[in-house]
């Protein structure tokens, strides 16, 4: 294969990637939870953000931690008392929004939804 | 530029042939990689314990096994994009019926049987057979590489979307978005349509066998069983790594995040790896690399089992397994067009699958099985890595030439 058709799948994959991430930049902007809302949600910062900082700003919003997921700046939270969001973003945090229902099942050749993938992190 | 080129609409031009072709890749193997963010919420709405969401989703893999060789004929003897819209419309439709199956056999006959056969008949092998019937000889492998790894790349768009519909507008809204993305794949196979097998001669340099007796032919011939053999293989221990290795790694301490970036890192080692493999495939004989990818993965395998299991140790892993994870389809596919010519690719490619599809569904029984049994996953790693050596070697002597009743008349 010559250079032509790997410039090609350089393209091909690099634009589709380009537009994926600005569909989803879009999307992530509207699917962020409104100020009123409180419950379970994620608090997400800025990636820079350290791990005492993050805490902080959940604390001063009035949130309580559920749990810190893999990355640093995104955290479990939740809070009874309606306006969590809003607190969440006024403290810091660049949105919040709700929990994704995803388990870590990859669907590869064969895609079964096994409930002992699930149970097994419970 | 040619007139030939200038007189050709631009909708019906290579590069836009097999950028349709792979866009309809992405979707097809998009939209099913996010089945299994529904069965919490599914399973919750009509208060049904999972297993029966979960026996839905793996009906449905068989039926897009069993649906794929029957898909070839079609697309072998009516064109690919007839094919692939059928396929569309299937698809959209069996997903859509899921909002309004509230019932386990309602579950069945629309997220098993239709959206089975919508992905059978959409499916990327689908889109292979018209891109390896366009591009001349020297670029089809390449081509092969693209589009499958474009499937790849589907899997890991889909997932966080889908995910947030879900999370915000429900289920029923994630199901709803999912079938229309599947009826996109109708204007996008517009431009396969150029490729119309139906009411055409066969083509130059390719065999004039009726399908009956070309599938009959491929089975008396030896390489072509030993491939059939080698990628019941490929499908045992991929879906094996699918279903079970997330609980295997939960049972050794590894945390939720851990087991999700290996996910996503096999995703997108995935793409990089089927891609490679097409132009590998390209270069020179296709069993010798095929064989190497089996036995690569039966070693891996073995360190995993036998290292301690850490984070570091699980990463690595994901990342070298997703290398080799769909890397077996562009060689697979190269292998039966070398035997057997185009013509009749993608019917004889699909019972190739079938095979696969057979072995995924033993990988994923019998790893929950013996799992019950043993109370370990160990004897199918172990069992994964016998059939890797097994799979290494009976590819060793293909026969990487045309076979005797398909030579060109």
């Amino acid at each position: 294969m010559n250079g032509s058709g790997h410039r090609f799948a350089l393209i091909f994959f690099g634009s589709v990637l380009l537009i994926w991430l600005a569909g989803m930049a879009l999307f992530v902007r509207h699917s962020a939870l409104p100020p009123e809302a409180s419950g379970t949600m994620l608090a997400v910062f800025e990636p820079s953000t350290s791990q005492e900082r993050a805490v902080t700003a959940i604390a001063t919003a009035g949130g309580n931690i559920v749990k810190k997921s893999g990355l640093d700046f995104v955290w479990v939270v939740q809070g009874d008392e309606p306006g969590l969001a809003g607190r969440l973003k006024a403290a810091g945090a660049l949105g919040a929004y709700r929990e994704l229902p995803i388990s870590p099942a990859l669907a590869g050749c064969f895609a079964v939804a096994d409930a002992k993938v699930e149970a097994a992190f419970d | 530029m040619t007139t030939a080129t200038q007189e050709t609409p631009w909708y019906f031009r290579p590069t836009t042939i097999l950028i349709a072709g792979c866009l309809v890749a992405i979707i097809n193997f998009g939209v099913r990689s996010t089945f299994g963010l529904f069965t919490l919420p599914i399973s919750t709405a009509h208060q049904w314990p999972r297993e029966t969401y979960s026996f839905a989703i793996a009906l449905q893999n068989l039926m897009w096994g069993i649906g794929t060789p029957l898909a070839g004929m079609l697309a072998d003897r009516y064109g690919s994009a007839r094919v692939l819209m059928a396929g569309a419309v299937l698809y959209a439709v069996g997903v859509f019926g899921m909002n309004y199956s509230d019932s386990g056999p309602m579950m069945d006959f629309t997220a098993g049987l239709l959206v089975g056969l919508g992905i059978a008949l959409s499916s990327f092998s689908i889109v292979m057979a018209a891109l390896g019937r366009l591009v001349p000889p020297e670029k089809r492998s390449w081509a092969f590489g693209l589009a499958t790894a474009s499937g790849s790349m589907g899997q890991a768009l889909f997932i966080w979307p889908v995910g947030q519909i879900v999370s915000n507008s429900g289920w029923n809204a994630g199901l709803v978005a999912l079938a229309v993305s599947a009826l996109v794949i109708i204007p996008l196979s517009v431009p396969l349509l150029v490729q119309n097998t139906s009411k055409s001669a066969h083509a130059k340099g390719e065999t004039s066998l009726p399908m009956g007796q070309a599938v009959a032919e491929a089975f008396g011939h030896r390489s072509y069983l030993l491939l059939v053999a080698g990628f019941f293989v490929c499908g045992f221990q991929l879906a094996f790594i699918t279903v079970h290795f997330p609980p295997y790694l939960a049972e050794h301490g590894i945390s939720k995040e851990i087991a999700w970036a290996a996910m996503l890192l096999i995703g997108l080692c995935n793409v990089v790896g089927a891609y490679t493999s097409g132009i590998i495939g390209g270069r020179g004989v296709k069993r010798i690399p095929l064989s190497a990818i089996y036995l690569a993965r039966a070693a891996l395998y073995t360190l995993f089992i036998l290292l301690p299991i850490s984070t570091t140790t699980t990463l690595l892993f994901a990342a070298a397994i997703g290398l080799l994870w769909l890397s077996t389809v562009p060689l697979t596919m190269g292998l039966v067009t070398v035997m057997f010519g185009t013509r009749y690719m993608a019917t004889l490619y699909g019972f190739v699958f079938l095979s696969h599809q057979i072995g995924s569904f033993l990988g994923v029984w019998l790893g929950g099985r013996l799992y019950d049994y043993y109370g370990s996953y160990d004897p199918v790693w172990w069992m994964s890595v016998a059939l890797g050596v097994f799979a290494g070697i009976v590819h060793l002597p293909i026969r990487e030439h045309r076979a005797q009743a398909f030579a060109a008349v």
